[in-house]
């Protein structure tokens, strides 16, 4: 199967900057998988989220979205709408006063007749789980029903791809979950394409594959398992690893549980 | 203090006045307007106080709303009343005095004048939700679009401006706290000490709010915003009959008030 996205040894260098943020990324991402993007600030991880709908294009090496080059400037809508963005801050992305008003942009932007941009609005609330809110202006709402919002807002366009640009760095604990668990919905009912760039570990976990990036480059890639279990690298770029696996790590067990209850088997087993 | 910003605030409701199409209640807005400056003798006010009345009760719209709407504009609503007190000629009040009968009359008209207006305009507010405003508005000046007056970026302006105002004011205040647990002091002092202590607010407020446009420009982009061209409408404008009977009465007001006009009333 021909991968939605394809990142051909993509440099990526800002007009006035000096540094090269991207150092030749080679990246294939499936259709209908859930990937995760981890990494520190300054790691380069929101840049290769921008250039997955062309917000910016390489400046060597190219980037495909479904068969579309992103630095294709008369396909950017078709782009655009393949690919759905969902920001940090969801004070600023939503753009109406009133919730279901909100969710109606991006459809109306594209010309939906006004019948069907209704029932796409409330399929996308009612996925994430907002619709009992679509009267409320968004201002009042918490920051994690906000960024749902925001996630409805996207999918009322109907992407084949979602990507979330540290989507819960703002959010309480409570709000980080809401998030995780919508997205985590969106791609294993709808097999909605879903990357998630964060810094924090535990949303990981759940995803099919992790990628993690450092100084503009990929390194590590793999099922969360076996990145998380290759601890010391996680450690020299300063990243967590979950509990699970620094238990086994300190043990000296293979490093290949996530969650708990297997994890105390195989201490069980090492102890009989 | 900024709690108490009324511009662009919304009561849903499901009264007439609710229902009535926008663009009618823009019109008629207009009209209002219009008679309120024809009103020249009492009679012609005292059936402008009626008519709004009678908005505000059909409407829903509590008398305190209003007030708090009408706060911020007490200093425009006292300065103008005291220049017509005082420099209006004709027969004193008493003798010597400055003020006069025909002073007193013409300023409380003015001020019957300004407070009708606003309240006028915040029934238009209170009872229109913003995007139902600027599209109503859209709609009617776009025959300005023939003239290359960009109406659809207008539009987009002002409803965005609208959906940032709560936002901006949270800022503000978390601006503020921040100041002041920095040892700023707001409250105290003269005129131009305290508008000295705004400029720490007004710097990190501007500094954020481009951050803001620019990120929401991103967003919007992302969202496939390309401007009003190929634009369609989750909700649509639809002329009822009520919209012209809605007309129809303000026209007949304004007409009233003209021909009450012609005879000095």
């Amino acid at each position: 199967m021909e991968p939605i996205i394809r990142f051909e040894n993509v440099h990526f260098t800002y007009p006035e900057g000096e540094r090269e943020i991207l150092c030749g990324i080679d990246l294939e991402i499936d259709e209908g998988s859930f990937v995760a993007v981890l990494g520190h600030n300054g790691s380069g991880k929101s840049t290769l989220a921008k250039h997955m709908n062309a917000i910016l294009v390489p400046t060597e090496g190219r980037v495909l979205v479904a068969g579309l080059d992103t630095a294709d400037e008369d396909k950017l809508l078709e782009l655009r709408r393949t690919v759905g963005m969902v920001f940090q801050n969801p004070d600023n992305q939503i753009v109406a006063n009133v919730v279901e008003d909100d969710v109606a942009f991006a459809p109306e932007n594209l010309g939906v007749p006004p019948k069907e941009i209704r029932e796409r609005v409330d399929a996308a609330l009612k996925q994430v789980g907002m619709y009992d809110f679509r009267m409320h202006a968004p201002h009042l709402l918490s920051g994690g029903q906000k960024q749902r919002v925001a996630i409805a807002g996207v999918i009322a366009m109907q992407p084949r791809v979602l990507v979330l640009d540290e989507p819960t760095a703002m959010l309480d604990p409570q709000g980080r979950r809401e998030v995780v668990q919508t997205v985590t919905a969106l791609c294993r009912e709808k097999g909605m394409t879903v990357v998630l760039i964060t810094h924090h570990m535990e949303e990981c976990i759940g995803a099919d594959r992790l990628i993690v990036m450092s100084n503009g480059s990929i390194v590590a890639d793999g099922s969360p398992q076996a990145v998380f279990s290759q601890v010391e690298l996680m450690e020299r770029e300063g990243l967590d690893v979950p509990e699970t696996t620094r238990v086994l790590h300190e043990l000296g067990l293979p490093t290949d549980a996530l969650d708990p209850e297997t994890c105390a088997e195989r201490i069980a087993a090492r102890l009989r | 203090m900024l709690k108490d910003v009324t511009l662009g605030q919304y009561f849903p409701g499901n009264t007439v006045t609710h229902r009535l199409d926008p663009r009618t209640k823009i019109l008629l807005l207009i009209l209002l307007i219009v008679a309120i400056f024809m009103a020249g003798g009492w009679v012609g006010n005292g059936l402008m106080i009626a008519v709004t009345a009678v908005c505000m009760i059909v409407s829903r719209i509590k008398p305190r709303s209003i007030f708090k709407g009408l706060k911020p504009m007490l200093f425009i609503i006292v300065f103008t009343s005291a220049l017509n007190l005082f420099y209006t000629e004709g027969t004193p009040v008493f003798p010597g005095w400055i003020i006069t009968w025909e002073g007193l009359e013409r300023s409380a008209k003015m001020v019957l004048r300004i407070v009708l207006l606003i309240t006028d305009t915040f029934l238009l507010t209170y009872t229109t939700s913003p995007i139902a405003l600027t599209d109503g508005m859209e709609r009617l000046l776009s025959p300005l679009k023939k003239i290359r007056v960009p109406v659809h970026e207008i539009t987009m302006m002002i409803s965005m401006a609208l959906r940032f105002i709560p936002t901006l004011i949270e800022e503000t205040d978390k601006i503020m706290s921040a100041q002041k647990a920095r040892g700023a002091d707001f409250e105290t002092g003269g005129l131009v000490k305290r508008a000295k202590a705004l400029i720490p607010i007004l710097v990190p407020l501007f500094v954020s709010s481009f951050r803001r446009a620019d990120e929401l420009a991103v967003a919007m982009e992302s969202r496939c915003y390309h401007g009003g061209e190929g634009r369609t409408r989750m909700k649509q404008l639809r002329f009822a009959p009520r919209d012209l009977w809605a007309l129809l009465l303000g026209a007949a007001l304004l007409a009233g008030v003209i021909v009450l006009r012609q005879f000095g009333l």
